[in-house]
């Protein structure tokens, strides 16, 4: 279950093969909800939810499936799926469900979901492919939650929505500090991702293209 | 296994079976999550008229009591309010109002309106003088985090304590103006939003044009007041009748 081979589609995403900063997957959404650090999270969760069980049920699905027709039938169930996220979430989570708004339902047009059951799901077992489900959704949902965590930061000075830089230190209040407003909106989040890629692939020289 | 996967009938039966299969999947994850959702939006509500009173810690079905009135003020039977606020527009149009009514007196209306980028809503708390605000609680759909956002903020709506709604008996809601409100005019006026000036637009014509819809009520109540106070006595038993309606009604 858990052999080497196997645990290398988990943790693969995390950096050498991550959707975001390595294959350039998923940018929009990342630069529409990671203005906080909460709302990034529950993201990257209900992405992993996606992504590991649009992979399973492909996998499972994928000597019946009429080759004519895939994308088709991939679209069908990973909207199926986002749907039932999206009820959950409005069930359970309600605050969170109100902030995040039509992001959800735009899972269905992230690129990552798709991506991986095109690439992955469709030519490998179910136990592989959910474990590359997984470990993709952990790739994206850790490059949120550093572009969240900067932009929370620095563009409200707050991490979950508990102060961090102390009101004393703001203009307002005879302070010398102001919140960068340029860090709330998405041409920020894309220069953070871009920062990531840059310092990844320097550590990572491999990944360099010549 | 080896069936054409490709063939017209193949893929015309599978696609009909799966299509069927999700709709009745997704069915029944919606029927079963709904009356929990509808829970939340119910609550959601019900918190925000008793934030707008800052009265988070009373029981919202004792302590409120809900009806709806026609545009000269007459309460309408049989309305329900809840249904009303999902389509707070629509409702405007049709002519029906819904009003919460604390058990102190104060008033809370509902509030509609549109931002920069979509709709705004919220509830403006009157006290009992029926002038000076007591409350605000806004929200919005997707104004620009920061700046038209800060409008759902605690801290800006605290700048609406205090502010007066009459100037004598004309009607002259809450303005939010660019700068900051001008000194001579601080008791109608509130500071705009820093880089939110559409937004604050949006705010100062929710606020003129939801309560404008309230006025006959404003204006009856106010007079009772002033009839009250004075010593005349025929004004003051009309007072104490509309008091008791509200009684009754509960």
């Amino acid at each position: 279950m858990f052999s080497a081979k196997n645990m290398k589609y988990l943790t693969g995403p995390f950096s050498a093969n991550n959707p975001v900063i390595v294959q350039i997957l998923g940018i929009c959404s990342a630069l529409a909800v990671t203005v906080q650090l909460k709302p990034a999270i529950v993201m990257g969760l209900s992405v992993m939810v996606v992504t590991a069980f649009s992979n399973l049920v492909m996998s499972l699905l994928r000597n019946g499936i009429p080759s004519r027709i895939r994308i088709i039938v991939q679209l069908v169930v990973i909207a199926a799926l986002v749907i039932v996220v999206d009820q959950i979430l409005k069930a359970f989570v309600y605050e969170v469900s109100k902030q995040l708004s039509v992001y959800v339902g735009l899972i269905i047009t992230n690129c990552i979901v798709m991506g991986r059951v095109e690439a992955f799901a469709l030519g490998n077992k179910p136990w592989p492919a959910f474990l590359d489900g997984i470990g993709n959704g952990l790739g994206y949902g850790m490059i949120l939650v550093i572009v969240a965590f900067f932009r929370e930061l620095f563009g409200s000075g707050s991490l979950f929505g508990f102060r961090i830089i102390p009101e004393s230190w703001y203009l307002a209040e005879g302070g010398f500090y102001s919140n960068c407003g340029l860090m709330l909106f998405p041409p920020m989040a894309l220069i953070i991702v871009g920062c990531i890629i840059w310092i990844h692939r320097s550590i990572n020289k491999d990944l360099q293209e010549k | 296994m080896a069936k054409n996967t490709n063939s017209n009938s193949y893929i015309l039966i599978y696609s009909t079976v799966m299509v069927v299969l999700v709709a009745a999947l997704l069915s029944v994850v919606s029927l079963s999550l709904q009356s929990r959702q509808y829970a939340n939006e119910l609550n959601e509500k019900k918190q925000m008229i008793l934030g707008s009173l800052s009265a988070q810690d009373q029981n919202y079905d004792e302590f409120i009591n809900a009806y709806t009135i026609d545009k000269e003020g007459n309460k309408l039977e049989g309305e329900d309010v809840f249904n009303l606020l999902k389509d707070l527009k629509t409702a405007f149009e049709e002519g029906k109002f819904p009003v919460f009514e604390a058990k102190d007196g104060r008033l809370v209306l509902p509030l509609t309106g549109t931002g920069l980028w979509g709709p705004i809503w919220g509830y403006v708390s009157i006290n009992e003088d029926m002038n000076t605000i007591g409350g605000i609680i806004m929200d919005h759909k997707g104004e620009t985090p920061g700046l038209g956002a800060e409008i759902a903020t605690a801290k800006y709506q605290a700048k609406f304590i205090g502010k007066e709604i009459f100037n004598g008996d004309e009607f002259v809601s809450i303005k939010l103006r660019k700068g900051g409100a001008s000194k001579d005019n601080l008791i109608h006026e509130v500071d705009a939003i820093t880089g939110g000036t559409k937004t604050s637009d949006g705010v100062t014509a929710m606020l003129h044009d939801s309560m404008e819809h309230y006025l006959p009520l404003l204006n009856a109540r106010r007079q009772a007041k002033v009839a009250a106070q004075q010593p005349a006595e025929t004004p003051a038993a009309e007072n104490v009748s509309n008091e008791e309606k509200v009684e009754n009604h509960e």
